[in-house]
């Protein structure tokens, strides 16, 4: 037998395109469409200026209750004649919170997606949102929450956020609150999140065979009885670094693995550095290549897995370093994560990484993008942070291009190995000694 | 009448052209153009899983798996995934009982890369197989049991509703992450032969879908893959069984869970059979969505369940009967026992023949959306071409698997729900929050 022992070479390259983008003003709202011709599936969603950013104090959670309780019936039908309505058409309605906003959606096939949506927007504009109902949906999500928590790694990111953004800020509070912030929230909380976020008009979200699709139509029903008003911005936080490192251990007793999570604050979103900084991750944790997932899986063993890259939202970004690790090796896998980010930050990347990083994150833009879904998310980052059509060909020359210069510049600018706060939920009888043999920071109880 | 076949409702699930070829070598080769996207998808599932592995060998399969990304002769240790993360491209594998699947999407330019990856580790994986890799893997592994099974609550329910549902011995008993034990014997020579007898071209299936042409693939497998040797693959561990449990069987876990939870299973039918696709549609009108029978029963009407954590599902195991997996978490105040009841009802009502013509159209349209978002990428179509031909012998199998499911008749609904969902045939499993057993036993005194 002989196998060929020369790589090939690539072949033909394929000209790189994006779907071709509509965006309108109809009926009131915006629309923003992609074209995907042929697609037996299409996707509409609603971005609504409705975040956890928006959530009150001491109610973090609020909007993930807002979204479940819209599904428990509407002003004209009840919840199961609402659920089989919408299944009939083979429809789930999807909705979800984050920092920035507040979507709910559905896909469907094209020929089914008006009626879709049109129950799409019964729901979010005039959900019933009945007292009994919303009280049983936030004690749902309490302990929807509680079983979350049972788990390794909700622990673990609230303590980090907390130390990270303050834990009397709403960035430094759980994304979905925590079972406490949620019990507290009432019905009058969840009526009036309702009315001042999801009453606006917002962005209807197309993605499918526009050939088939009247976006005129669905623009109407998605904004039918909605009053435009403006929304105040409000800038980026800044991104002040710790002087010195410490190590947070949350108690989890009998845990075989120890839980790590890693971070510092770093810039927003549509900070100038974004792709320098995309090709920093990728290079220290961002893919399976990664130094971190070289050094702690393929090389030492102590974990299935370690992945580190750069959050960012509308406001703030955070470094984040995430691993489950084998008990014994908590000390030197935290050990060998902050030697990688270390020498990242102060060696720069190589041009041997650079290439495999640069080239992983373009192709990822065809290779990921094939489904009407995807493509809607992409349409929502253009749409949340206010980028160009032609924002993804211009971000892949920008990946293509980007020099070891450049991507070590920003690893020196915003990885902080020195400011890191560590995180290590695990059994803290067993691992606490060893992690203060460490000499990596100060060690205290979260 | 409300239908979930309106007028233009395709009469085929797969409405792209399939190409297959087989090389001298036994190599089956599979190809589905389609220009829209510029990425090639390419697959290969190999015929053997965790049923093929002898006692004191359990987790084999899997850890194999993990090998073939080590490095192969023209391929250097850590360069595979280098390669085609440096091409753009995503990949992985998976194992299962029944089969071991690895794959990537690539942008097209580099198919021939993949390609000729795919073939160095097939025929030429043992030579770069060293104690080192397989010592570093098997941690590895251990660590994915770990993660996945040991440190997350009702992790294990798998590991345990197999052997409920498959007798000892039975190729489905074990699970396919194998024990610590069996993990810690493992040793080099064994894997070394694992690939001389498995990883052959006769017993694989080659699937590329995407921006490319038949031609094109078929002269590149050729070059790639032709002069990799046949071999005698031994038969499979015999795994017939008759349908259901003739007794029922039960276990109680006592664990730090948060909540008492059950899992209720049934053996039904094998993958790619008649029966089993009645019962991929009962289970939809049991337990997808919120207008399922079990939502609207235990969570809308009885408030037992937690709204997030019910359902139902089938497993898709191709040589044995099926399981179909039943399972609910109990809302706070509501003990095991009370939502046992519930559940056990809700099941009793099926197979008394209680199923509505409006439930059926719904786990219709159901199946018909999750089965176009399968099949909307490269990747999706290529792994499920590789299933039909390599589990039902003809990937154009493929097309006819909507248009089954949208076929089911109520009649047949009610004859599997009769036959199948008995409660002298039925698993079940049980957990409970370590404090609350104990208060429980305390009671029994």
């Amino acid at each position: 037998m002989t196998l060929v022992s020369e790589r090939p070479g690539t072949g033909a390259p394929r000209p790189y395109t994006f779907p071709r983008i509509v965006r309108r003003d109809i009926a009131g709202g915006r629309v923003i469409a992609a074209h995907l011709p042929g697609q037996a599936l299409s996707v509409a969603t609603l971005l609504l200026d409705g975040g956890a950013g928006h959530e009150p104090a001491g109610r973090e959670g609020l909007a993930s209750v807002v979204a479940k309780a819209l599904e428990e019936g509407t002003a004209s039908r009840d919840a199961t004649a609402y659920a089989l309505a919408l299944e009939g058409l083979g429809a789930e309605l999807s909705t979800s919170a984050d920092w920035d906003t507040f979507m709910v959606g559905t896909s469907a096939p094209a020929h089914l997606l008006p009626r879709a949506l049109e129950l799409v927007a019964e729901a979010a504009r005039t959900p019933a949102l009945r007292p009994a109902d919303v009280e049983r949906v936030r004690d749902d999500e309490v302990t929807g929450l509680k079983m979350d928590w049972a788990s390794p790694g909700p622990r673990a990111d609230a303590a980090l956020r907390a130390d990270l953004f303050g834990a009397g800020e709403r960035y430094g509070r759980p994304l979905h609150g925590d079972p406490a912030s949620v019990a507290a929230v009432t019905v009058d909380d969840v009526t009036a999140f309702h009315r001042s976020w999801l009453t606006r008009p917002g962005v209807l979200v197309v993605v499918g065979d526009l050939d088939v699709l009247d976006l005129d139509a669905l623009a109407a029903t998605a904004f039918a009885g909605t009053v435009p008003s403006e929304i105040e911005t409000t800038g980026p936080l800044d991104v002040p670094i710790a002087d010195t490192r410490k190590i947070i251990l949350v108690d989890r007793p009998g845990s075989v693995q120890s839980t790590l999570r890693l971070g510092h604050r770093a810039p927003h979103r549509a900070h100038p550095d974004y792709v320098p900084m995309t090709l920093t991750g990728t290079v220290l944790g961002g893919a399976f290549t990664s130094r971190l997932n070289h050094l702690i899986r393929e090389v030492r063993g102590y974990t299935y897995g370690i992945r580190g890259d750069f959050g960012l939202a509308r406001r703030f970004g955070r470094l984040l370093i995430s691993a489950g690790v084998q008990t014994k090796f908590t000390a030197p896998a935290l050990v060998d994560t902050i030697g990688e980010t270390s020498r990242t930050q102060s060696g720069g990347v190589t041009e041997d990484e650079l290439a495999v990083a640069r080239s992983w994150r373009a192709g990822q833009l065809s290779v990921e993008m094939q489904t009407p879904g995807a493509i809607a998310g992409a349409l929502a980052t253009l749409v949340v942070h206010g980028l160009p059509d032609d924002y993804y060909p211009r971000l892949r020359e920008s990946l293509l291009s980007a020099t070891v210069d450049e991507v070590s510049a920003a690893a020196a600018a915003h990885l902080h190995p020195r400011g890191l706060t560590m995180v290590v939920e695990g059994d803290a009888a067993v691992i606490r000694d060893d992690l203060v043999a460490t000499g990596l920071g100060e060690v205290v109880d979260g | 009448m409300p239908s979930a076949n309106p007028p233009g409702a395709p009469t085929t699930g797969y409405p792209w052209p399939i190409e297959t070829t087989r090389l001298a070598n036994g190599l089956r080769v599979v190809v589905s153009e389609d220009h829209a996207a510029p990425v090639v998808a390419v697959n290969l599932w190999y015929d053997v899983g965790s049923r093929h592995e002898p006692d004191g060998q359990t987790g084999f399969a899997h850890l194999f798996e993990h090998l073939m990304f080590e490095g192969s002769v023209h391929v250097a240790k850590t360069e595979h995934m280098k390669l085609i993360q440096g091409s753009g491209g995503s990949l992985n594998a998976t194992t299962n009982p029944d089969r071991t699947n690895y794959f990537e999407t690539v942008p097209a330019e580099h198919l021939e890369l993949a390609l000729w990856l795919e073939a160095d580790r097939m025929g030429g994986l043992v030579p770069a197989l060293t104690q080192e890799t397989l010592d570093n893997q098997r941690e590895v592994v251990k660590n994915e049991r770990r993660q996945r099974y040991e440190n997350v609550p009702y992790g294990d329910a798998w590991l345990r509703l197999l052997p409920l549902l498959y007798p000892a011995g039975h190729p489905y008993h074990h699970s396919t992450i194998g024990s610590m034990e069996d993990l810690n014997a493992a040793d080099l020579a064994t894997f070394q032969a694992f690939h001389t007898t498995y990883y052959r071209p006769n017993n694989a299936v080659l699937t590329v879908v995407g921006d490319t042409t038949a031609a094109e693939v078929f002269a590149l497998a050729e070059k790639y893959f032709g002069t990799i040797e046949r071999g005698e693959i031994p038969p499979a561990p015999e795994s017939a069984l008759p349908g259901g449990l003739t007794e029922p069987a039960r276990e109680v876990v006592r664990s730090e869970v948060p909540a008492p939870r059950l899992y209720l299973s049934h053996r039904t039918a094998p993958f790619g059979t008649r029966d089993y696709d009645v019962v991929t549609v009962l289970a939809g009108i049991l337990g997808s969505g919120r207008g399922s029978r079990l939502y609207r029963r235990l969570v809308d009407e009885a408030r037992l369940a937690q709204p997030d954590n019910i359902g139902a599902y089938g497993v898709d195991l191709a040589y044995a009967p099926a399981p179909v997996i039943i399972s609910a978490t109990a809302k706070d105040g509501v003990d095991a026992d009370a939502l046992e009841a519930g559940l056990t009802a809700v099941l009793a009502e099926l197979a008394a023949g209680d199923i509505t013509d409006d439930e059926i159209d719904r786990a219709k349209a159901l199946l018909t959306t999750q089965w176009w978002r399968q099949v909307s990428t490269a990747g999706g179509r290529s792994d499920l071409l590789g299933r039909y031909a390599t589990q039902l012998g003809d990937p154009a199998r493929i097309g006819g698997q909507l248009p089954s499911w949208l076929s089911v008749t109520a009649d047949e609904l009610r004859a599997s729900a009769a036959a199948l969902l008995s409660a002298q045939s039925r698993v079940t499993l049980v957990y409970l929050p370590a404090t609350e057993a104990a208060e429980s036993e305390e009671n029994d005194k």
